[in-house]
């Protein structure tokens, strides 16, 4: 097997977590860059607007609008295949799984769509910031019935789930502080609200389609007496609340275990953390400084970890399992099928929903469980089938140049090993377990590749790499993080 | 910044036709209208891929009366699967292009279908994806071969004639709506170069209308064009959702943010179904737009009345200005006051 730098491995480690994975020539640029220059200039990248939306709409009228799953998904999926600021639609995942709002009660795309925006736009910022934009963000409103939590007559469900999903967790609070939480989040409203809920009842796209929401603060329904919350007294108002609540050390540890669980190793599934310890407290009690010394910035929390020695041991390669949507995004970005917007991104977007994930409508408010949790018997056959596929298209544009990669090495023939050590390299420096490799080189072997005369029958070779690229494709290495 | 004035001078709304349904009587994200004979109307729906059973032409007239949808989803005769462009020949024929199977659909006025021609390619007489088509003075097709580039022009049975647009100052970028003036010139959105272009009947460039911008007289993405009989240029701005009008020479008329209101179909649809006419009733559907950071789509989004994705206008025998607006699945008609 061919020995790869331990830089090399780095890169592609922060590339597969960071973004969605990256071809041997993406490497060889950030390799150029250098590690902590990639690093910041993930986090930093302001500009979340790089995709061109007007394209996107002159083709998708129902993208434009996102009146439903399949046009806000067919889109979001486009941007995590084409965008050059990974890093951005990254943390709209990690957000979309951790404030999970499902389409199936929102029954609208565009609120939908504008959450995610939201959460490209502030999800590396600020917690306190982030949480106040989640407050007044109106399919959240719809989706956790805080329309319907007035003065004198509460409705607790985004207080309990703001304090036990999105913030502090389980066992950090009483009953009471729901109750006073959820007093202090009356009158937080949207605009048109007798309106929007019928029509979400009815799934009405009726006269001229969905209408779009908006965030309305109703004065007059917001309980503005004294509450009691986390031992605090005073009149308070939502902002006050969030204050108060990114104030609390179980709020820094909250976060910090999403992050790991997200960005270095599978955790056991979030209802579990109250009875179960982080698997590594000194990553996240460096993770819980960085967010009080940052003044609960995400973004330093994240480059704090990505430049950690816990994110950088090889001991935590490959031990995530790619989501079906970041397995789709590493796939296509390497097949670059979707250099412009075309009608097939919806038919891809039906196949990550078939790997177990459909974009814009997680299971519960609890999002996705993770880990293992993505793989069973049907979602890892569609996963296996999905990137072989695609990865062995030599329709592709991305696949072909690839293909003619491994060719240039080749000069007249090419051993099976050095064939699949081309195609693992290509695809992002790929590291597998000896016992892996052998088997991929047994098959390279099998299918002949030792035996073409690579410069005179390159049709042949091409087609016989792409082969050996779609079996690669269905390794766990390739399926995992 | 936007302009956002609704008040018009020289055009004067006169009604909205149009409601979102799956099927049947309405549309689902219509692109383009075509004016037919004894003013039939034609407008043809999008749709969006997962739900390709609602891709449909409607016709209907000025008053609203229905009779009937025709053509589908596919690559059969009578079908397509991204009808963009529309345009009626002086029989009443109904020709409809498609940017996915790279041809021209032809039906009868009753929407039977007649035959297609086209084919994929970059060579002359091949089209890319052609987009806005319109006839000209001598019942030759002009069409928008958007990703080529360029303009061709076809006889009605699809033999090529002539291409232009692909070179010098007349280069276009991605042109979207096209349409015919009286001296058989051609006027072409040129939608990623923000301007309309103008040709002679040969295809030699004249001049371009606007530059990038929201402006008075600056374009973004612009969708369609329509010239009356006056050589007023009416364009869909489509980027800036809005219909721009300019004078023969290119000078500034007018903006419009659009005036929709309640249709015929949608008024009925509101009589059998109270439980949402009555919260309608009490909501604000056009609220300030100054709250959406200066995003014409956002304004366009949350304020029912403005133009959302006006993607075509056209003009007919008595000069009426028809806008389709592909987001909120309607069509809205205006008249000249002057």
């Amino acid at each position: 097997m061919v020995t790869t730098s331990p830089n090399i491995k780095l890169m592609a480690h922060l590339l597969r977590r960071a973004g969605f994975g990256s071809t041997k020539e993406q490497l060889d640029e950030y390799l150029s860059v250098g590690y902590e220059k990639v690093v910041d200039g993930l986090i930093d990248d302001l500009d979340s607007s790089r995709i061109n939306d007007a394209l996107v709409r002159r083709y998708f009228p129902d993208q434009s609008v996102t009146h439903d799953t399949s046009g806000a998904g067919s889109y979001w999926l486009y941007r995590l295949v084409s965008t050059d600021s990974p890093l951005r639609e990254k943390i709209a995942l990690f957000w979309h799984n951790v404030f999970a709002t499902g389409y199936t009660k929102v029954t609208n795309g565009k609120p939908m769509s504008d959450q995610l925006r939201m959460f490209r736009s502030h999800g590396l910022g600020k917690l306190d910031e982030l949480l106040l934009k989640l407050s007044k963000d109106p399919a959240m409103i719809i989706w956790l019935d805080n329309v319907d939590n007035h003065d004198g007559a509460i409705n607790e469900n985004y207080g309990r789930e703001l304090l036990e999903l999105f913030s502090m967790g389980v066992g950090n609070y009483s009953e009471d502080d729901i109750k006073e939480c959820s007093r202090a989040f009356t009158g937080w409203s949207i605009a048109n609200s007798d309106y929007i809920k019928e029509l979400a009842i009815r799934n009405s796209i009726m006269p001229y389609g969905k209408l779009a929401w908006r965030y309305e603060y109703k004065e007059d329904d917001h309980d503005d007496g004294e509450k009691t919350f986390l031992g605090r007294k005073g009149n308070f108002n939502g902002e006050e609340i969030i204050k108060i609540i990114c104030e609390q050390p179980a709020t820094a540890r909250f976060i910090s275990r999403h992050l790991y669980h997200f960005f270095v190793a599978d955790e056991p599934p979030v209802p579990s953390w109250p009875y179960k310890d982080p698997q590594d407290m000194g990553a996240i009690s460096i993770l819980e400084k960085a967010y009080f010394d940052s003044g609960y910035d995400i973004g330093e929390m994240i480059r704090v970890l990505f430049k950690s020695d816990f994110f950088k041991s090889e001991t935590c390669h490959y031990k995530k399992i790619k989501s079906p949507a970041e397995l789709a995004g590493n796939v296509l970005r390497t097949t670059e099928e979707f250099g412009t917007p075309n009608i097939r991104i919806s038919e891809r977007n039906s196949q990550v929903t078939f790997m177990g994930q459909q974009l814009l409508n997680p299971p519960s408010v609890e999002g996705w469980h993770q880990g293992l949790e993505w793989i069973e018997t049907g979602s890892l056959t569609e996963r296996v089938n999905f990137a072989s596929q695609h990865l062995g298209d030599l329709s592709k544009p991305g696949v072909r140049k690839i293909v003619g990669n491994v060719i240039a090495q080749a000069g007249d023939s090419m051993s099976a090993e050095e064939c699949v050590d081309q195609c693992l390299s290509q695809l992002g420096a790929i590291q597998t377990s000896d016992y892996i490799h052998n088997t991929l080189i047994e098959f390279a072997e099998e299918n002949g590749i030792s035996d073409i005369d690579f410069l005179k029958d390159k049709n042949t070779a091409a087609q016989k790499i792409s082969e050996v690229m779609s079996v690669v494709a269905s390794v766990p290495e390739f399926q995992q993080s | 910044m936007t302009t956002t004035q609704t008040k018009s001078a020289f055009l004067k709304y006169s009604h909205t036709i149009g409601i979102c349904v799956m099927d049947g009587r309405g549309f689902m994200f219509p692109v383009d209208t075509a004016i037919g004979k004894e003013g039939r109307m034609h407008t043809v729906s999008r749709a969006y891929v997962p739900a390709t059973a609602q891709l449909r032409i409607t016709m209907y007239d000025i008053d609203s009366e229905y009779f009937g949808i025709y053509g589908g989803y596919g690559e059969g005769l009578g079908e397509f699967r991204w009808p963009t462009g529309m345009a009626a020949d002086a029989e009443g024929n109904v020709y409809v292009s498609d940017e996915q199977n790279n041809r021209i659909n032809i039906f009868s006025h009753e929407g039977d279908p007649i035959k297609h021609w086209g084919a994929a390619g970059t060579n002359e007489g091949q089209l890319m994806g052609p987009s806005g088509i319109a006839f000209d003075n001598e019942q030759n097709l002009v069409v928008a071969d958007h990703l080529n580039n360029r303009i061709q022009k076809f006889s009605k049975d699809g033999t090529f004639i002539m291409s232009f647009g692909n070179s010098g100052e007349g280069d276009l970028k991605m042109p979207w709506g096209v349409c015919v003036g009286e001296d058989n010139s051609v006027y072409v959105a040129d939608w990623a170069n923000d301007r309309i272009a103008k040709y002679d009947s040969s295809g030699s460039f004249l001049r371009a209308f606007g530059t990038s911008g929201s402006g008075d007289g600056e374009f973004k993405n612009p969708s369609g064009v329509a010239v009356d009989g006056e050589g007023y240029i009416y364009v869909t701005d489509w980027g800036n959702e809005r219909l721009v009008i300019l004078d023969k020479d290119g000078n500034f008329i007018e903006t419009l943010r659009g005036q929709a209101t309640i249709s015929k179909w949608a008024d009925e649809y509101f009589e059998g179904n109270y439980e949402e006419a009555e919260p309608r009733s009490r909501s604000n559907l056009e609220p300030d737009a100054g709250q959406f950071g200066g995003d014409p789509h956002e304004e366009s989004a949350h304020i029912e009345k403005f133009f959302w994705g006006p993607t075509s206008v056209k003009i007919d025998d008595s000069g009426r200005i028809y806008v389709t607006e592909s987001n909120r699945h309607r069509v809205q008609i205006y008249k000249r006051t002057r």
